[in-house]
């Protein structure tokens, strides 16, 4: 059934409510509203105002809070409502949620789950638009994991609620109302794999989120230019799953590393180095970034020059193929 | 009894000295646990330093006004307590310099009974760091390059620059003998895959002619290689012998030469370490370097190396006169000025007579081995095969090895199996282990 | 600095209690106390502070990178302390020593951090859910008071039943009160009306920052502006740190909501022993408060009350004995293997990390030992 991700993640986050009662949802205008984006609408009235509850405008609050709540047993699901708001809460989770199972040496757990619209191609205002993935997945302890489809919103929200460990989601909200097959029979893969969605044999587009679609895009027109593209949907930014990106770098020989987030000492810095140090003798290119401009998100109408796009994805194709 | 001495600690989380303000003790004071026995002043404080042990004060190390390192020991304090510590006591010493001698040797190694000072000697002053002695590894030049054909089944391995110049030069990876230590495509197979590929290989596969026959008359080159081949063939009795051998060590060997400044410029090869290795094994076994006529073998104790050089007209075999005279480095050169030579087509006759062994590489075809016919005048022909990672039991464990196959046809009126098979077994030994050059 | 009007004071410096009308229900709390209690009060704070002595006499040896002192600030800790019920969960900010004694966890479990062997030290759930140590000023107060939401979530507090309800207490100190997380605390704790108590030890020193500079009204009133039922006492006084811990507690285990508590203490000794407060403070107001000692007045009044000299003697030579105990065990602490650098990071599997550990392991053992380490 075509669903759209919202949906899905509605959907997904009933399913994990409905199977364990120590399952909560807290975050700003999450309760009768339903988030301002509704991905929980409906499940304050479902489940009630202790499970669903809205708080107070702290985002450190919140995390902080969901700490302490994971302290007593509970498996809070936080929304913090935008990527740019989420730095007030900056420190909780990067010297508290993420450490506080080391600091532990085994006897806690935290199963948390922080929630993040993220990315561009909405055309909103400032601190809207953001990608910040890469101050967390630098931070060790942390999980990262992003759906790019309906289907994987679906299961991979559930997964991450499942998970023993602080898990940061990344919802790509331009997808938010984006169609596609959710089959609730049928789990889709582990949340910590990559997965090629499109096989190919000339060159590897790689990405997470909201531009896969738009690899999937570009793979189409460079098909018909004659150059076989293979699409790998990074799905969890942290941690990597490097088995299957060097398989595909390695037999196609070339790879293209795509993010909206901006390049300097970003994700995919890390993935095209690791890629050169592990398929150093079966590269037949050096391996080639396309991000965000190393400037602050600028104005909506600026955003289609700023992000990746189709036109800059085949151009860093072409370079690639060239070698 | 024992000597103990107190190191100056880090008190302010990475301070790296003190300077010594004021003594509260002096040398033969009974002091106890904890006592503040010195007043030091930090970049961050004045701090009162309390003494870890009790007993005597021994000596005061250093003095008022110093500054000293965090580290450096500032008192030794002799513990005269009744009950003997629990490990062995430092000896009894004659003069406190002794003493602080014998103390310094046993304080590091006592369990628990001189605490080192422990925390905060992470900002250290300009000691200047030693790299630590590693376990030699094996073969490291095996672990870094060997390992990778096994852990990632790849059937091509270049770097980048290699693909490149591949690719400049129109020359397949798939097709070219690697010989690099960790079975990579060096730069030099690329380059002379290149030359073999110019002379005598086709690129592309040519559609069926028209005509139904090509008729190509015999003569000059073509000509003169049959009578050859045939008075080889026919007159001698060809008896060909094979040995397979780890030539690891020679790769190894090649690859400093290649390094070495003695040898820059000048192309080295395994066929330069195997014509070295048919000399000194012409010099055990001299009579495979010989002449047949039927009244009289005349056994040569000279060497004329003849090396089959491909040509676009044909096979032709000049040798390098007077080869064993010649050191490591002129026996480099004179071979590559052969094969310059050859391929110009500029060999003079007197170049490819009066030859008296013969050596042919087939590895540079890409070729395992196979079964020379012999250079007439002569009892000996070697072939060169390709040198290849292959399986090989080193200590009683498989391991990937440069493996060759030494292979060698004899004239069986001059050379008897024996004679054959201990000259062959002697060239393949060299090639094992080229240090017997040494000889 | 003397005591504002508002603090509540029982036990006085000079051993004696204050009397009037408004302490009246904090006597009857004391009057219950049983002889074993105050015995156990005196001990503690007694010993802690000559295990907190020696610590920093080791640190001075070169046997820590630092030590944390609570030397001076017994008495609020104790009584609170001991006012808290085993089912509560304490959350400790880093100086708390003497609650930690009373809840099991050693001086040596934590001079492990100290030392560098461990960022945490122990199982709160070994402890009677006493939390670990946080460094990082007014961070746990959020975790602290999200746990108390989950006891109100569970049920477990407004009961009625002030035997089994539960609370929470998380202590601070005063220049937490200026941390975003504090006051984001205290928001969260009125909104869902948590069963805490926030117990803030206004040492009045944050390093070298006088309390005056964080703020220019008494501590406990930022709370009141909350709509936080809130109290200062004398922190130096141990019997009204008990009666209004106690009496707190019981407030919010009932659903009364959250509850502040503003002791007045000082810290006596530095910051830490990377700090050097003559370089801040002056004499005459350190002689003030050593004064005000919390340990001496107690003795006094347990004197009076008929404790015996063998009594003191006794609690004297088990805390040197214990501190004996403790040098041993701080000089026989020893190192951390290198793998523990990958352990714990994430409680499920995780490949990639594997890796690295695996590494690491095979590249220490490549290397020939060195003699004599």
């Amino acid at each position: 059934m075509a669903t759209t991700m919202a949906k899905a993640l509605n959907d997904g986050l009933r399913a994990a409510m409905a199977a364990d009662d120590k399952v909560l949802i807290l975050g700003e205008e999450v309760g009768q509203l339903g988030g301002v984006f509704r991905i929980t609408e409906g499940l304050q009235k479902e489940f009630g105002p202790q499970r669903v509850f809205d708080t107070p405008l702290a985002e450190s609050g919140i995390v902080g809070t969901a700490i302490g709540m994971a302290m007593r047993g509970y498996r809070p699901v936080c929304e913090i409502q935008f990527d740019g708001f989420v730095y007030p809460a900056f420190d909780q989770i990067t010297t508290q949620l993420a450490k506080l199972t080391y600091r532990h040496e085994g006897s806690l757990q935290l199963p948390v789950v922080i929630r993040i619209p993220y990315g561009g191609h909405i055309g909103a205002v400032e601190h809207h638009q953001e990608s910040p993935e890469a101050y967390f997945a630098h931070t060790a302890g942390l999980t990262l994991v992003s759906p790019a489809t309906a289907h994987d919103a679906y299961w991979m929200i559930q997964d991450a609620i499942k998970n023993p460990d602080p898990v940061i989601f990344f919802e790509p909200k331009s997808r938010y109302w984006q169609k596609g097959e959710v089959d609730t029979s049928n789990p889709s893969a582990d949340m910590n794999k990559a997965l090629v969605v499109r096989p190919g044999t000339d060159v590897t587009l790689i990405g997470h989120g909201a531009i896969v679609s738009m690899l999937m895009q570009v793979a189409e027109i460079a098909e018909g230019e004659g150059t076989s593209v293979e699409v790998v949907d990074l799905r969890s930014i942290s941690p990597i799953d490097w088995d299957t990106l060097v398989n595909s770098a390695r037999s196609t020989g070339r790879a293209v590393v795509t993010q909206e987030a901006p390049g300097n000492v970003s994700v995919g810095s890390e993935i095209a180095a690791t890629l050169a140090e592990r398929t150093f003798y079966t590269l037949e290119a050096p391996v080639i970034r396309v991000s965000g401009f190393d400037t602050p998100f600028p104005p909506a109408q600026l955003e289609s020059s700023y992000l990746p796009s189709v036109d800059r994805i085949l151009d860093a194709i072409d370079r690639a193929m060239a070698y | 009894m024992a000597l103990f001495q107190f190191p100056l600690p880090d008190v302010g989380e990475g301070l790296t000295e003190a300077e010594i303000v004021a003594w509260r003790v002096k040398p033969g004071d009974q002091i106890s646990l904890n006592q503040v026995v010195v007043e030091i002043e930090t970049a961050k404080s004045l701090v009162e330093l309390p003494s870890p042990f009790e007993g005597t004060v021994e000596a005061l190390l250093v003095n008022e006004g110093d500054t000293v390192e965090v580290g450096a020991p500032i008192i030794t304090v002799k513990d005269d307590s009744p009950e003997p510590p629990a490990a062995a006591p430092a000896a009894p010493a004659a003069d406190v310099e002794e003493a602080v001698h014998d103390a310094e040797a046993t304080i590091a190694q006592d369990e628990g009974e001189q605490p080192a000072n422990l925390v905060g000697y992470g900002a250290q002053s300009d000691d200047k760091p030693t790299r630590r002695k590693r376990y030699a590894s094996a073969d490291k030049a095996e672990e870094s390059g060997a390992k990778l054909p096994i852990q990632d089944s790849v059937p091509i391995l270049a770097k980048p620059p290699i693909r490149k110049l591949a690719k400049e030069m129109g020359v397949t990876l798939s097709e070219v003998s690697p010989s690099g230590i960790g079975g990579e495509i060096t730069r030099d197979d690329v380059i002379s895959h290149a030359e073999q590929v110019k002379v005598f290989k086709n690129i592309d596969t040519p559609g069926w002619p028209k005509e139904r026959e090509e008729v190509i008359p015999v003569k000059g080159v073509r000509k003169a290689i049959a009578s050859a081949m045939v008075k080889s063939m026919f007159e001698a009795p060809h008896v060909s012998v094979f040995v397979d051998v780890d030539a690891t060590r020679t790769m190894e060997f090649v690859k400093r030469l290649k390094a070495s400044p003695e040898f820059a410029g000048i192309r080295i090869s395994p066929l330069l370490v195997m014509v070295k290795a048919m000399i000194w094994a012409v010099q055990r076994n001299p009579t495979v370097n010989s002449t047949w006529s039927d009244k009289e073998i005349t056994v040569h104790h000279y060497v004329n190396m003849g090396v089959a050089a491909a040509t676009p007209r044909g096979l032709i075999v000049p040798n390098v006169k007077d080869a064993h005279t010649l050191s490591l480095r002129e026996l480099a050169v004179a071979l590559e000025q052969l094969t310059v030579t050859a391929r110009e087509g500029k060999t003079s006759p007197e170049e490819m007579s009066n030859g008296t062994i013969t050596i042919t590489n087939l590895g540079s075809f890409g070729v395992d081995t196979g079964t020379p016919i012999l250079n007439p005048g002569e009892v000996t022909i070697v072939a060169l095969g390709t040198i290849k990672p292959k399986p090989w039991v080193v200590e009683g464990e498989v391991q990937s090895r440069m493996v060759t196959t030494v292979a060698a046809s004899f004239d069986h009126r001059v050379v008897d199996g024996d004679v054959a098979s201990r000259f062959v077994a002697d060239v393949a030994s060299v090639m094992e282990e080229p240090a017997l050059l040494l000889d | 600095m003397p005591l504002s009007p508002d603090a509540l004071q029982l036990l006085q410096p000079d051993g004696t209690l204050a009397t009037g009308d408004h302490l009246e229900p904090y006597h009857a709390v004391i009057q219950g106390l049983g002889e074993d209690q105050l015995e156990l009060m005196y001990r503690t704070m007694v010993i802690t502070r000559a295990l907190d002595l020696e610590a920093g006499t080791l640190q001075r040896q070169g046997q820590m990178a630092l030590w944390v002192p609570s030397v001076g600030q017994e008495a609020c800790q104790v009584g609170s302390g001991m006012a808290t019920r085993r089912q509560d969960a304490v959350f400790p900010a880093y100086r708390e020593h003497s609650v930690a004694r009373l809840h099991g966890v050693s001086m040596l479990q934590i001079v492990r951090m100290m030392r560098g062997l461990t960022h945490g030290g122990w199982d709160p759930k070994d402890h009677d859910n006493f939390r670990l140590y946080t460094l990082v000023i007014g961070s746990h107060t959020l975790h602290a008071t999200g746990y108390a939401m989950g006891i109100g979530l569970d049920g477990k507090a407004g009961t009625g039943n002030v035997e089994e309800d539960e609370a929470t207490i998380v202590y601070f100190g005063d220049g937490a009160t200026s941390q975003g997380d504090t006051h984001e605390a205290m928001v969260y704790a009125q909104s869902y009306q948590a069963p805490i108590v926030f117990f803030l030890q206004n040492n009045h020193w944050a390093i070298s920052t006088p309390v005056r500079v964080q703020s220019r009204t008494p501590l406990y009133q930022r709370a009141a502006g909350y709509g936080i039922p809130s109290v200062q006492i004398d922190g130096n006084d141990v019997l009204i740190s008990y009666a209004i811990t106690q009496q707190m507690m019981n407030q919010a285990r009932s659903g009364a909501g959250p509850q502040f508590i503003e002791a007045l203490t000082y810290r006596i000794g530095a910051h830490t022993t990377s700090d050097d407060p003559t370089k801040y403070r002056d004499d005459e107001e350190l002689r003030f408060w050593q004064e005000r000692d919390p340990i001496g007045r107690f003795r006094v009044y347990l004197g009076d009350k008929g404790f015996s000299e063998e009594f003191f003697d006794q609690v004297d030579e088990q805390a040197r004995d214990e501190v004996s105990d403790f040098r041993s065990g701080v000089l026989a602490l020893g190192k951390p293997d290198s793998s523990q650098i990958f352990q714990h990071v994430y409680s499920a599997a995780n490949k990639n990390l594997d890796e690295e550990a695996a590494w690491l392991a095979e590249f220490e053992d490549s290397f020939v030992p060195e003699g004599g380490h």
